[in-house]
C-alpha cells in the first residue's frame, strides 16, 4: 500500500539540519528515522506553487510550528539530558523524532515563509521525570486542541488532511503522557478546541520560549525629501 | 515529493458482485502513487470537496458474518453539503454503536479487572455520548443500531484488549478519512470527537504494552475501506 518515507528522502535540503542545527549529533538518527504514514507528511511537504496556499493557511502553519518547535525542542533536550529513567526513555526519543518530523514538514510546506526556530528555556522541566511528564501532558494536550482549533479554518483540503492526521497523533500522545503521570487520559467525551490566541497565551505564559521568531527583517528607516 | 492519490476502483452497487468482490479483496481501493505535480492538478486543489473525492467511496453492500452493513451510496462523491454529511455522520453512527455496545457488554461481563475495567467503563460513557450526540444530529435520518455479536472479545481480557485497539484505531481513521468531505459544522463536531477516540487508542495501546502513537500521522481510511474493516470484525450479527 504505502511506502514509508524516511526522512533521508523527504530532506533533500536540509532543512532539517538547519532547523536543529543543536542537535547534529543525531543527525544519522534523523535521517534513518522512519516517518509512519509518510503519505501524509509527503502531502504536506511537497512542494506547492506559489499561489497554493492561501495567506490564511501560511498563518495556521506557522502557527503550527510554533508549536511543534516547542514540542520538538522540549523532547529533544529531554532525550539528550538523559534525566528520565530508563523504563520511560524511549518517551522523549519517540516523541522528539515524531514532533521533528512535523517541524520538517511544516517547514517544506512554508519554504521561506516559515518562521524561525525560536530560542527555548525550559528552565528544568527537562531534566526532572515528574515534571518531564507534566509538562508533555500539558504540550499534548494543547496541541490537540490548537490543532482542533484550526481545523475549520484550514482553506486547502491537502493541508486539512495532513492537519487532521496530526491532530489525532497529538491526542494519541496527549493520552500517553497522562497515563504515565497518572492522570486519566480521556476525561471527556468531547474535546474542546482552544483558539490561537488562547494557546499562545498559554505558551506565553511558560515562558519556555526565550526569544520570538522574527518572520521580518528589519529595515532600515527610510527618510524621504 | 511523492503524494498518494486514492484511487476509487470500479463499484460494489451490484450486492452479489460486491460480496464476491469485497470477499477477495477487502479493500476495494488502490493507492496510487504520483509526481508532486498532480498536486497543481486543477481538481485537486480545487475545495474541500473535489479533493480525495475519490476516496470518498463505498457503494452497494458487503457481507459480513451473516449481516450485511451497507456502503455509503455512490452520491456522496460531491462536494461538502447536508446530505453528505448525513451519510458521512451515519457510518461514523454505526461505528459508535459498535463501541458503546462493545463496551457496556465488557464493563459489565464481570470478566475484567483493574485498568482494562476502568478503561471499559470510562470509554463506554464517552461512546454512548457519542451515539447521542449523533442521533441527535441526524435526528430521523438517524440509521437504526443493529445488533452485535462479540463473541469473547467482551469477556477475555486478552482478546478484550486486542479488539479495543483495532476499534479505537479504526474509529480514528474513519473519521480522519472523512474531514474534506465534511461541511464546516459537522467537522467542527466530528474533530471534538474523533481526538477523544485517538485518546481512547492511545489509552489501550498503552495498557496493552503497545506503542500508542507509532507514526508521525495517523492513516485516514476511506468509507469503504471502514466498511470493509467493520464486516472483518464479524461483530455485526443482524443490520
Amino acid at each position: 500500500m504505502q511506502g514509508d518515507l524516511t526522512l533521508q528522502e523527504l530532506d533533500r535540503d536540509g532543512a532539517i539540519h538547519e532547523a536543529f542545527d543543536g542537535v547534529n549529533s543525531r543527525a544519522s538518527f534523523l535521517r534513518n528515522a522512519v516517518i509512519g504514514s509518510g503519505a501524509l507528511l509527503g502531502v504536506l511537504a511537497a512542494p506547492r506553487e506559489s499561489d497554493a496556499a492561501s495567506p490564511s493557511d501560511n498563518a495556521i502553519l506557522n502557527f503550527a510550528l510554533t508549536l511543534e518547535y516547542l514540542q520538538a525542542a522540549f523532547y529533544t533536550e529531554t532525550e539528550r539530558a538523559h534525566a528520565i529513567g530508563a523504563e520511560l526513555a524511549r518517551v522523549p526519543r519517540q516523541l522528539g523524532s515524531v514532533e521533528r518530523a512535523h517541524v520538517f514538514a511544516l517547514r517544506k510546506v512554508l519554504g521561506r515563509a516559515a518562521v524561525k526556530r525560536p530560542s527555548f528555556d525550559f528552565k528544568g522541566v527537562t531534566e526532572d521525570q515528574v515534571k518531564f511528564l507534566k509538562t508533555a501532558v500539558a504540550f499534548e494536550d494543547l496541541g490537540a486542541a490548537a490543532y482542533k482549533g484550526q481545523a475549520t479554518r484550514v482553506d486547502s483540503p491537502a493541508l486539512l488532511a495532513a492537519a487532521v492526521a496530526i491532530h489525532s497523533v497529538e491526542a494519541r500522545h496527549a493520552a500517553w503522557m497522562r497515563y504515565l503521570a497518572g492522570f486519566t487520559p480521556a476525561g471527556r467525551a468531547f474535546d474542546e478546541p482552544k483558539k490561537e490566541l488562547e494557546v499562545r497565551r498559554i505558551v506565553a505564559s511558560t515562558h519556555f520560549i526565550a526569544a520570538r521568531p522574527r518572520t521580518t527583517r528589519r529595515r532600515k528607516p527610510r527618510f524621504t525629501g | 515529493m511523492l503524494i498518494y492519490r486514492v484511487l476509487w476502483t470500479s463499484s460494489c452497487t451490484n450486492l452479489y458482485f460486491a460480496i464476491q468482490r469485497c470477499l477477495l479483496m477487502p479493500d476495494d481501493l488502490r493507492l496510487d502513487v504520483f509526481d508532486s505535480a498532480a498536486l497543481s492538478e486543477p481538481g485537486l486543489n480545487e475545495s474541500r470537496g473535489t479533493f480525495l473525492r475519490r476516496a470518498f467511496a463505498g457503494g452497494g453492500a458487503i457481507l459480513a458474518g451473516g449481516a450485511v452493513i451497507a456502503g455509503l451510496p455512490r452520491s456522496a462523491d460531491s462536494a461538502p453539503s447536508p446530505a453528505q454529511d448525513a451519510e458521512i455522520l451515519n457510518l461514523a453512527l454505526l461505528l459508535e454503536y459498535m463501541e458503546s455496545a462493545f463496551f457496556t457488554e465488557a464493563s459489565f461481563s464481570g470478566k475484567l479487572t483493574g485498568e482494562l475495567l476502568e478503561f471499559a467503563q470510562i470509554v463506554r460513557g464517552h461512546e454512548r455520548a457519542h451515539v447521542e450526540f449523533l442521533r441527535s444530529a441526524l435526528g430521523t435520518k438517524a440509521r437504526k443500531e443493529p445488533k452485535f455479536d462479540f463473541g469473547d472479545a467482551t469477556k477475555d481480557p486478552k482478546a478484550f484488549t486486542s479488539a479495543a485497539v483495532r476499534l479505537q484505531d479504526l474509529i480514528v481513521a474513519a473519521y480522519n478519512g472523512q474531514a474534506t468531505n465534511l461541511t464546516t459544522g459537522a467537522l467542527e463536531s466530528a474533530a471534538k470527537i474523533v481526538s477523544v477516540e485517538a485518546r481512547h487508542a492511545g489509552w489501550i495501546r498503552a495498557i496493552a504494552q503497545e506503542n500508542p502513537a507509532p507514526d508521525a500521522t495517523d492513516t485516514p481510511k476511506t468509507a469503504a475501506q471502514v466498511t470493509a474493516a467493520v464486516n472483518r470484525t464479524n461483530f455485526v450479527s443482524s443490520d
